[in-house]
């Protein structure tokens, strides 16, 4: 798993890739928190993750909850299929703002 | 309260030094403690603390009160003082004694005349007068096993005061810990009596089945108890004539009544056997038998018959027993006797007016083998039961070997070495050697697999970072059997959460705490993934899926899990496994 954090015009872009699991979410957790105190606005970008466990999709959630918190604006970008499959078993598909890309999840915070 | 006739100072010593300091009672605390902690003998040591306590505190008596068996009643368990009243009982739910045991607080009474809660009964009964009062309870946790009460302060102002509370609670803390290992210790040694009792019943029953049949004696068995004592059995008698009279019986129930009914029916059947013509009538007669006395809805399945070795055909009754198999070496196929008659000791005339019926069978060169269900639902080291279907695998896998070896091959192979049983195992086989020693080769083995499609197998340190390795295990399986893409994703994500909770919850996140084996089996059209850990076992009942309507990180596993596979329950474990956590997922039609 690897992850990389760019910002674009304010806001925090958070990519991720490869496998999201038990492993490596409490990372990916921090990594999120961090960029939470930081920035008002976060997209992740999930095109590149082949796997995304629940402590993975947990730590989206946590994030999520404190953004909300915080007034900060949080989605998920170009979710890839295998993550997508996990959120909607979870049945978060609806709970999250999910962008079809990070360009059009900027567009839209814009 | 107790201890009657006011005498003088020879049962109290003054106060060391007109009054004891801090350092005394730290001093007797200690000596106390550590005398409690060293003593065996309860009684001894109780009465010289109460003899010390009472000289130390310038007192005049005290005593010490244990909680009856139901809790209404205090009796006297040792005592100093003028007056012996060891084993007076007084009520635990009213005096002064009794408020300290329910209220589990220690209580300094400078007199008694002004309390509502004293009784005079007990003085009135001794003579003794008593003025004044320090009650300390002897808790232990949230029980409190009964009360140290003290009397008579002696001396300077005659009053008791706070400071005396407070070491005779301590005490008394001390006491009740040392009353509670006396207690526990009593207990052990109690029941290493009744261990020693039922080993020595263990043996007796030993005794009762019979020795090993010599090699060239066409019956063998072998009876292995779940328990030191078993509730099944098996006998051989051969009969002048040269027939042979055999039974294998499991007594419904375990431990030591179910050993009693058994040692009963067996001795039973060889007494009446005697004078038998056929098991149905043989059985007929141990049914009425064991109803005449039997109780408490105790029964016995039974399988009885009578072989004649000289032309290799047998009579064979079934009362209510898993049915024995004919294993016929022409046809290679396996023959079930089915059970034809109600369990023994349940009524009188049950098997109606023909009473149990007979089945003739010729085991033409063949074999027959009578075992109980302690074979066939015994778990095998892959986490199922052995059912019938393992039992016919494993009697055809070992046909090659001696009958006394055989028996123990697969009886060894649901019972590993060092772990005991979940059921008494009883396995008999009947030989027909008319025709010479049966001979039978064995197909090939493919076969004759009992764990028929086993995939994979794996076993991984239970550490997040094994994750991957276990997800590409499920992927190459999956992938081996023809599933695809998205089936394959599922059910790699559904053992990586199952395994997320035995890393998590079983071994409860420590590193290195054990091992997670993982075993992927087909079964036609279904996966099964096996998920076995080593730690202790866990309640399923407190696993759920989290409600979806609560979002919030965490408990999401279980509904992943829940949401893409077909079954996944906890299984009971094998012996060596503490946990058997099974995943099942019919795999697409359209698959070869």
């Amino acid at each position: 798993m690897s992850y990389e954090i760019r910002e674009v015009s304010g806001a925090a872009i958070v990519a991720l890739t490869g496998d999201v699991d038990l492993q490596t979410s409490p990372a990916v957790r921090q990594k999120l928190l961090e960029s939470l105190e930081k920035h008002k606005r976060i997209v992740v970008d999930l095109s590149g993750v082949h796997y995304i466990d629940s402590s993975g999709v947990a730590s989206l959630v946590e994030a999520f909850q404190v953004s909300r918190k915080k007034g900060a604006s949080f989605s998920l970008a170009s979710v890839s299929t295998a993550a997508m499959r996990v959120l909607s078993l979870a049945r978060l598909d609806k709970v999250f703002t999910i962008h079809a890309s990070v360009e059009t999840a900027l567009a839209s915070q814009g | 309260m107790p201890k009657a006739v006011s005498t003088l100072s020879s049962t109290s010593a003054p106060r060391e030094g007109g009054g004891n300091t801090t350092q005394d009672h730290l001093r007797l605390i200690a000596e106390m403690t550590r005398e409690f902690t060293a003593s065996h003998d309860y009684k001894t040591i109780a009465q010289t603390s109460l003899e010390r306590i009472t000289k130390y505190m310038s007192a005049e008596a005290a005593s010490l009160f244990l909680v009856g068996d139901t809790g209404d009643t205090l009796a006297c368990s040792a005592c100093y003082g003028p007056v012996d009243i060891t084993g007076l009982r007084i009520s635990a739910k009213s005096g002064i004694v009794g408020r300290a045991v329910q209220t589990r607080q220690g209580t300094m009474v400078r007199d008694v005349r002004d309390d509502a809660d004293f009784g005079a009964g007990v003085d009135a009964k001794t003579g003794f007068q008593t003025r004044s009062l320090l009650v300390a309870p002897l808790s232990i946790g949230h029980d409190c096993l009964g009360a140290i009460e003290i009397i008579n302060r002696i001396g300077g102002d005659g009053l008791f005061n706070q400071d005396d509370l407070v070491l005779l609670e301590t005490l008394a803390r001390a006491a009740a810990l040392a009353i509670n290992n006396f207690r526990l210790t009593a207990k052990i040694v109690q029941q290493e009596r009744e261990q020693h009792e039922l080993e020595l019943a263990a043996e007796i029953q030993r005794d009762l089945l019979p020795r090993p049949s010599s090699r060239d004696f066409p019956i063998h068995g072998i009876n292995i108890p779940a328990r030191s004592v078993s509730g099944d059995f098996f006998d051989i008698m051969p009969l002048p004539d040269g027939r042979i009279w055999f039974n294998v019986g499991d007594v419904s129930g375990k431990g030591m009544n179910a050993a009693l009914l058994m040692a009963k029916t067996s001795s039973l059947f060889r007494c009446l056997a005697k004078s038998a013509e056929h098991p149905g009538q043989l059985l007929n007669a141990i049914n009425s038998e064991l109803c005449e006395t039997n109780s408490r809805g105790m029964f016995v399945t039974m399988v009885g018959g009578l072989f004649d070795p000289a032309t290799g055909r047998l009579v064979l009754t079934n009362a209510g027993h898993e049915p024995p198999l004919h294993f016929d070496l022409r046809t290679e196929r396996f023959n079930p006797i089915p059970a034809d008659g109600p369990p023994l000791g349940i009524a009188h005339g049950i098997a109606g007016p023909d009473g149990y019926p007979v089945t003739e069978i010729d085991l033409a060169g063949g074999m027959l083998y009578v075992f109980t269900d302690g074979l066939t639902e015994a778990t095998t080291f892959g986490g199922g039961m052995l059912g019938i279907d393992g039992a016919r695998a494993l009697i055809r896998d070992h046909a090659e070997e001696s009958p006394d070896l055989r028996l123990k091959s697969i009886s060894g192979a649901v019972k590993l070495p060092g772990q005991s049983l979940r059921d008494d195992l009883t396995l008999l086989v009947v030989e027909d050697m008319s025709m010479g020693r049966p001979a039978f080769m064995p197909p090939p083995r493919a076969d004759l697999m009992i764990t028929d499609g086993e995939i994979l197998r794996i076993r991984v340190p239970a550490r997040p970072d094994r994750l991957k390795l276990i997800r590409a295990a499920v992927e190459q399986a999956a992938k081996f059997c023809g599933a695809p893409e998205a089936w394959t994703f599922d059910m790699t994500m559904a053992v990586d959460e199952a395994c997320q909770n035995i890393i998590r919850h079983a071994y409860g996140g420590r590193h290195d705490a054990g091992d997670i084996v993982v075993d992927f089996v087909r079964r036609n059209d279904v996966l099964e993934v096996d998920l076995m850990d080593f730690a202790e076992p866990v309640d399923p009942t407190k696993i759920k899926s989290r409600d979806l309507s609560e979002i919030r990180p965490g408990g999401l596993g279980v509904h992943l899990i829940k949401s893409v596979c077909d079954d996944a329950r906890f299984m009971p474990p094998p012996p060596g496994i503490g946990n058997l956590f099974k995943l099942t997922k019919r795999l697409p039609t359209n698959i070869k």
